[in-house]
């Protein structure tokens, strides 16, 4: 390279490279002036979770195969460049010139298959992106998108050319140093239009992923004592979610999964993130987040998690969600429907109304002994369903009556509280606080350390959410302990079924095989209905919306009994007392007769039905 | 327009009853309390008027040091101000007994308007407001249904039965006595609870020497008794009977 060259390089490299420096110092403010909220907790996991989504992309395959393989091979190009691009920059600024080393050649000559897959895989993103357009991606196609696109071939194309044609020429002529200008100029230019893009993904999703909470939906308590009330205003995001807004590369997985945008609702995830992403470069710190989102959004998330669970970049949308509605909540201003749970749920500790009675005759008559750590293995937790919900307690019932029919030695608590599931995810965390806390208390007092439940919020809420007040128990669906007590039962099948996963279990718990099993085992065969195991389609009762009964746009329920209806069961086997009521609710208004049968129940009926057999049952 | 808000602490509804070893009343040594849920619609109405029409609500309520939980919990809904007349010996008073130290408390403040709840959860004798308003010299009306303040005076809707109602007006200072269900409860709220703690429950001194005028004789569960009766006549007056003994004798719809 002549000296005029080496220092119009110097000059362009300096000031492409502080263009995008001083975009990204920006966007480093904005991120350090939330408060610090990024934990560092199972930092094995977390490095497991990097290995498998951000090196083999596995999020990003899963949902969607073949775009997801376009995905991985830019994303491998883009590594293997890396040190390319590097040693093109010290030769561009004079430092060094190690292109006519013979292991450069090897690492060029090993290059070329990772710059087909780039180009393989940008030409079929470009048209993905410019001409077939799905919906997720949004209604315009961005400019920089596109020219991204054409920079990355022509990266590519440059890089061929000077493998294949001008490496071997003795002396540059000038179609090779027009040729590597265009390529080094076209990287710098990359690099400054990152920023203000969702290429920005690039730099910081690996960061993004690794500081996601390994627990989907990690809202952590507020403290009273430093007055914290949720986030009310911009300037009250904390680090992480600032992060996210930065990070999101609006591929549209979360609002695909969103059940409410399914439903014709305002709540779109991806644009929530966005206008954060909008806002902090706006400046709008003092605006109240309710007024830079959608009007109600707030209050039409089902925290079904699907969202943050399908994000390929590590964004947490139900903090942002559920801290949003906490700001709203401790102000007085939470959704009406809320206003009259708020009471039941402070004067009776119980989402219906008072329930100690009813709950009273029902242990009584089911002949349930009160936990005694001395005598019993594990507390069954019956949950606000429990004390008042016919169905449920039928399939309680259908619960003791294994456990007892295999052995196992349980009890119940004298008296049960809510366990603040719905304050908590609705964002009423004085409430929740209030019920964790003496729950927790009863807990402790009774040295509880196995709890059984056939409630998936119980689930999440006792398991998870109690870990912050100092209680840590084994807490198991009923599926999961059921599951593991008939591990030898075989019954030829002679129905068939649909299962619908609760949220709460198949995608908070994980737990998607158990149920399965339950009924591979008692003789169902079960047609898979869309959305399924780890990724369900909520049924609408979460977040609180249980007791919304003027849902905007269709009902996510029925939209999921649709689904459910399509697989041509006549039977849908159910494992929450949410999505059950919901559900039934939804069929009733289809003037379906679907048969609706809680897990335990339909386990239950076939243990006894088969009774009679020595050969069946376990 | 400056409000008093009488609450009684009052035994969770939900609770599991004991009778106490002197037979006059239940087990309170490790009861669980809340407010008086009339007096919570109470409560309600007065921030409702102060939001129309300004002004202050104070809270005030009279037993042992326990029943400032529900006074704390007034101020956390949105009250301005506790008054507090403690005494262990009003934990077991009389309605006279109760609106004698409610007035000692409410006198002094030259209140416009004081609101109770139509009566508690645990006694039900409904009469401390009436009392009470003829202790502080003002009128008063009961069972009401809606507020409406109009010109330095009041109409308000009292229910009668039958699904009747009434609107009577009244002047201005008065004290009404709040049927459950006139508004929706609003909830506590973070921001309210954590503003509670710097609000003020000033100590009142109970009025010495009040002597009851009631006292419980004897206090029991209902006894279940079981009871047939034959009905005879032909099947025709047999049937009409029947109706008429399930409809009007065990009322079951």
């Amino acid at each position: 390279m002549s000296g005029i060259e080496v220092w119009l390089f110097r000059l362009v490299f300096v000031a492409l490279v502080g263009w995008f420096a001083s975009q990204m110092l920006t966007r480093y403010r904005l991120v350090m002036a939330g408060a610090n909220n990024l934990s560092l907790d199972d930092v094995p996991g977390r490095v497991q979770r990097l290995v498998t989504e951000v090196v083999f992309q596995s999020k990003v395959i899963k949902a969607k195969p073949i775009v997801g393989t376009a995905h991985l091979f830019v994303f491998w190009g883009f590594c293997a460049f890396g040190l390319y691009t590097f040693v093109g920059f010290l030769q561009g600024l004079g430092v060094v010139d190690l292109s006519r080393r013979a292991w450069f050649h090897a690492y060029q000559a090993a290059l070329v298959p990772f710059c087909l897959a780039v180009l393989a895989g940008i030409v079929f993103l470009m048209i993905r992106r410019g001409i077939a357009r799905p919906a997720a991606l949004g209604a315009t196609v961005s400019r920089e998108s596109i020219m991204i696109g054409f920079f990355i071939v022509t990266l590519m194309v440059t890089f061929l050319l000077e493998f294949f044609v001008f490496g071997h020429q003795a002396s540059p002529t000038v179609a090779a140093r027009v040729n590597w200008w265009v390529h080094m100029v076209l990287i710098l230019l990359f690099l400054g239009l990152i920023p203000n893009s969702k290429h920005l993904h690039l730099l910081v999703s690996p960061l993004t992923l690794f500081l996601k909470s390994p627990q989907l939906q990690s809202v952590p308590n507020l403290d009273f004592e430093k007055e914290e009330v949720g986030f009310e205003a911009l300037k009250d995001l904390p680090a992480k979610a600032r992060l996210d807004a930065f990070t999101c590369v609006e591929c549209g997985r979360c609002q695909e999964n969103c059940p409410a945008f399914a439903t014709g609702k305002l709540l779109n995830p991806k644009a929530l993130i966005l206008q954060n992403e909008a806002a902090l470069l706006g400046g709008k710190h003092d605006t109240k987040l309710v007024d830079l989102y959608d009007e109600n959004v707030l209050w039409q998330c089902t925290t079904c998690g699907a969202c943050e669970n399908q994000c390929p970049v590590g964004i947490e949308h139900t903090p942002v969600i559920i801290g949003a509605r906490r700001g709203l909540v401790s102000n007085g201003e939470a959704a009406e429907y809320l206003t009259k749970v708020y009471n039941t749920l402070e004067r009776h500790q119980n989402i219906w109304g008072p329930g100690n009675d009813s709950r009273q005759k029902f242990i009584t008559s089911a002949g349930i002994d009160i936990f005694d750590p001395a005598k019993h293995e594990y507390l069954v937790w019956l949950g606000c369903a429990g004390a008042l919900e016919a169905d449920f307690q039928r399939s309680l019932r259908a619960l003791f009556d294994i456990l007892r029919a295999k052995g196992v030695t349980f009890g119940v608590l004298a008296r049960e509280r809510c366990t603040g599931d719905v304050a908590k995810r609705s964002g009423n965390e004085f409430l929740f606080q209030e019920l964790a806390t003496q729950n927790v208390d009863d807990f402790k007092a009774k040295q509880v350390k196995k709890i059984v439940t056939s409630c998936p919020h119980c689930l999440k809420t006792i398991g998870h959410d109690y870990r912050h007040f100092g209680f840590e128990a084994e807490v198991l669906h009923s599926a999961t302990l059921v599951a593991r007590l008939t591990g030898g039962a075989h019954m030829a099948a002679d129905e068939t079924v649909t299962y619908h996963d609760p949220c709460y279990l198949g995608r908070y718990a994980g737990e998607h095989e158990a149920p399965r099993q339950l009924l591979a085992r008692f003789g169902a065969t079960v047609v898979e209905p869309e959305r399924n195991r780890d990724n369900p389609f909520c049924c609408g009762a979460g977040g609180g919306l249980l007791f919304e009964e003027h849902e905007p746009g269709k009902r996510i329920s029925e939209h999921r009994y649709e689904q459910l209806a399509a697989t041509g069961a006549s039977k849908v086997v159910v494992g929450c007392p949410f999505c059950s009521i919901m559900l039934k609710g939804a069929a009733a208004s289809a003037n379906a007769n679907t048969e609706f049968v809680d897990l335990m129940s339909y386990v239950d009926g076939k243990l006894k039905q088969a009774g009679a057999r020595p050969d069946a049952g376990a | 327009m400056k409000i008093a808000v009488c609450l009684k602490q009052v035994i969770k509804r939900d609770s599991t009853l004991r009778v106490d070893d002197a037979r006059t009343w239940v087990r309170d040594a490790d009861a669980e309390f809340e407010m008086n849920e009339p007096d919570a619609y109470a409560l309600e109405e007065a921030l409702r008027l102060k939001e129309q029409h300004g002004g202050e609500v104070i809270v005030v309520s009279a037993g042992p040091a326990r029943v400032q939980t529900v006074l704390r919990e007034g101020l956390a809904r949105g009250a301005d101000r506790a008054l507090h007349v403690e005494s262990d010996a009003l934990a077991q008073a009389d309605a006279f007994a109760i609106a004698g130290a409610l007035a000692a408390a409410i006198g002094p403040e030259q209140v416009d308007l004081v609101l109770t709840g139509l009566q508690s959860d645990d006694q039900g004798f409904a009469q401390v407001g009436v009392v009470l308003a003829e202790k502080l010299g003002i009128a008063h009306a009961t069972i009401i249904m809606e507020v409406k303040v109009e010109g330095g005076a009041l109409r308000v809707k009292r229910e009668l039965e039958g699904g009747w109602f009434q609107w009577v007006g009244l002047p201005l200072p008065a004290l009404l006595t709040i049927q459950s269900g006139i508004n929706t409860l609003r909830y506590a709220t973070l921001k309210g609870i954590m503003a509670a703690k710097k609000k003020e429950i000033r100590r009142v001194d109970a009025p010495a020497g009040v002597a009851p005028r009631q006292k419980i004789v004897s206090l029991y569960f209902p006894e279940k008794t079981k009871q047939t009766r034959m009905i005879t006549g032909s099947p025709a007056d047999a049937a009409r009977e029947l109706v008429r003994v399930l409809r009007e004798d065990a009322r079951v719809f």
